[in-house]
């Protein structure tokens, strides 16, 4: 998951650029940051390094970002780009030029590390897919008093960790399955589960409502009970009952297995 | 080429099979007046000024007729005369000279719409001076009539466009004061607070596009209650909540925040104590309701009714701001319904289509 990232930062407004430095040094899987105040010396310093990933403002002089993105594109191995610019309106644009993602100035820290994630997964780093993985879980036996029997997925509402055990909130109650939570989000992260919190994976269709309070904290509200949603799994969250919404993928009874 | 006859008949059907024509007859001269007018809606660059030229050419008994904007090419009916180098260069004349020209069987008159040159009809044939001055005024006429509707469909969106920009000042210095305040005691919580003001300030301008969807304006209120929380602290008590089924629903920008504005600066605000506001978004069968409560105030029934009627003073424009636009894109039964009374607090509901032609984000 952690490969070091090696990446430079484009702006031509220094306080901007300063900014987005120190946030990419206190990002945990980068390695090295460099910055250049224009985008002539971008290419100087992309032609003599090697980088794994570009951050690049939009909007500057005698050559815009999108621009030198496009020349980037041509390269043989050319690094991945992430656009950061004030303005929305650009993004269909960069997505076409096929960047990684587009952060909005000013950046916030989360959507940041959403970014490094996301490179993360387009540097190729020796890690197993878990597309690979047959869907041999779509039913987990637990111990119940001597005797096994199955859970299945489809009746699993959220997930919470346990250190190494998970506990599966479902309609028959609650299961304690030994496993990590990482692996098991691995296995039904493809059927629909979201990590939503170090400790909880929730089903997006058992999501009844989303709950917010004064004190800003955030609660995907199911019929088995509140789950508890991190600020940084939140924006990720939000997208994927969105999109599920949008096509129709809320219905609970279609998911059965 | 049958087809495409057939297709268009209103076209060409002079050319095609030329009708009994009396000028004596007022309903077809009223109708083909009408046609020409209609026909320059969009003025003399817009796709009708040949159908014009066609009508004005068979109202005159003209050889033929052209129209020409002020590039100074004329749109011929029903096809360019033998001289046209002769004819273009009395267009250019008259442009020039903003006054007539030529003389029969080839004359130019200029068009002014708005007293200001907009363009030159030219008529060839024996046609009458006085019927070809008449002719030219009455394609002054629809030519100003048709600027005058355009106008006011202009008028009209940006009334929409208008209402829609709702940055309120009073809670844009209350923001900024304190973000101000927290800069050298709470650097990361002023920086996170700033970050909040930009997405406010981003969405609340945003440009693209008439339509958003819920997850968006849920979103947009969640943000703009944290800001908030950071102005009122402990007075300031808020539930969100939003089922996902109505996240995908497409609605108006803005509709919400001016709701819960409202819902803190009357209930909340005014009164010592800590206030409660409740935002749900559900779904209700083929609608989505979109409720903002507050336990303040409240008021009595008749204000309320003013307020939304645009008569409640310059300090509550926002909610009936949000009642017209809603009705202007869903209808009539599309407006806000407020439920109050003195001190029981105030329940706004919005209720929308979940599915509406035309209403995409």
């Amino acid at each position: 998951m952690t490969a070091e990232l090696a990446v430079l930062a484009v702006d031509d407004v220094p306080p901007a650029l300063d900014e987005l430095c120190r946030l990419l040094r206190e990002s945990p899987n980068v390695s090295e940051v460099f910055a250049a105040g224009d985008p002539l010396s971008a290419l100087r310093m992309i032609q003599n390094g090697r980088f794994d990933a570009v951050f690049l403002d939009i909007s500057m002089p005698g050559l815009d970002g999108l621009e030198l993105a496009s020349l980037l594109k041509k390269l043989s191995d050319p690094p991945a780009i992430v656009f950061v610019t004030a303005y929305e309106q650009h993004a269909v644009a960069a997505f076409g030029i096929g960047a990684v993602d587009y952060l909005l100035k000013p950046i916030r820290a989360e959507r940041l590390a959403d970014a490094l994630a996301r490179i993360d997964r387009v540097v190729p780093a020796p890690h197993a897919s878990p597309e690979q993985l047959p869907d041999a879980m779509a039913a987990l036996p637990v111990e119940t008093a001597g005797r096994t029997r199955y859970v299945r997925r489809g009746e699993v509402s959220f997930v919470e960790a346990h250190g190494d055990y998970v506990r599966l909130h479902a309609t028959s109650g609650v299961h304690v399955v030994r496993m990590p939570i990482s692996r098991l989000e691995e296995y039904w992260g493809p059927a629909g589960f979201v990590r939503v919190h170090r400790g909880f994976l929730v089903a997006l269709d058992a999501v009844r409502e989303l709950r917010s309070d004064s004190v800003g904290g955030l609660l995907a509200h199911t019929d088995l009970g509140d789950v508890p949603v991190s600020r940084r799994h939140a924006r990720d969250l939000r997208e994927r009952l969105l999109a599920a919404a949008r096509t129709g993928r809320l219905d609970r009874s279609e998911r059965r297995v | 080429m049958a087809v495409s006859a057939d297709q268009a008949p209103d076209r060409a059907p002079a050319r095609l099979r030329p009708r009994p024509w009396s000028r004596s007859d007022p309903v077809a001269v009223l109708n083909a007046a009408r046609h020409i007018a209609d026909e320059l809606k969009d003025g003399l660059t817009g796709a009708g000024v040949r159908a014009a030229a066609r009508g004005v050419r068979r109202l005159l008994e003209a050889d033929r007729v052209g129209l020409a904007d002020l590039s100074g090419r004329p749109m011929w009916a029903p096809s360019p005369p033998d001289d046209e180098h002769a004819a273009n260069e009395l267009v250019e004349e008259v442009l020039h000279t903003e006054t007539k020209s030529g003389r029969p069987p080839l004359v130019a008159l200029p068009l002014h719409v708005h007293h200001e040159l907009a363009g030159v009809l030219v008529v060839a044939g024996s046609v009458r001076r006085s019927a070809v001055r008449e002719a030219a005024d009455w394609v002054v006429e629809a030519l100003e009539r048709g600027r005058l509707e355009a106008s006011a469909e202009q008028a009209a969106q940006a009334e929409l466009r208008a209402l829609r920009a709702e940055i309120s000042p009073h809670f844009v210095y209350n923001a900024l004061t304190v973000i101000a305040a927290l800069v050298s005691s709470e650097p990361d919580r002023s920086r996170e607070l700033m970050i909040d003001f930009a997405d406010y300030i981003r969405y609340s301008l945003a440009r693209h596009g008439e339509y958003t969807t819920v997850a968006d304006e849920f979103h947009a209120i969640e943000t703009y209650l944290a800001l908030q929380r950071a102005v009122l602290g402990e007075r300031l008590s808020v539930q969100v909540r939003v089922a996902p089924e109505v996240l995908a629903v497409a609605l108006p920008y803005l509709v919400l925040q001016p709701l819960v504005e409202n819902a803190i600066r009357h209930g909340i605000e005014p009164r010592a104590g800590t206030g409660h506001v409740m935002v749900r978004g559900e779904a209700e069968g083929n609608d989505c309701l979109i409720s903002v409560e507050d336990d303040g105030l409240g008021m009595d029934p008749g204000l309320a009714e003013e307020i939304l009627a645009g008569r409640g003073g310059t300090d509550s424009v926002g909610l009936a701001n949000v009642d017209r636009r809603l009705r202007s894109v869903y209808g009539a039964w599309f407006g806000l319904v407020v439920e109050t009374a003195p001190g029981e607090g105030t329940r706004v509901v919005v209720r929308i289509p979940r599915f509406q032609p035309g209403v995409m984000p």
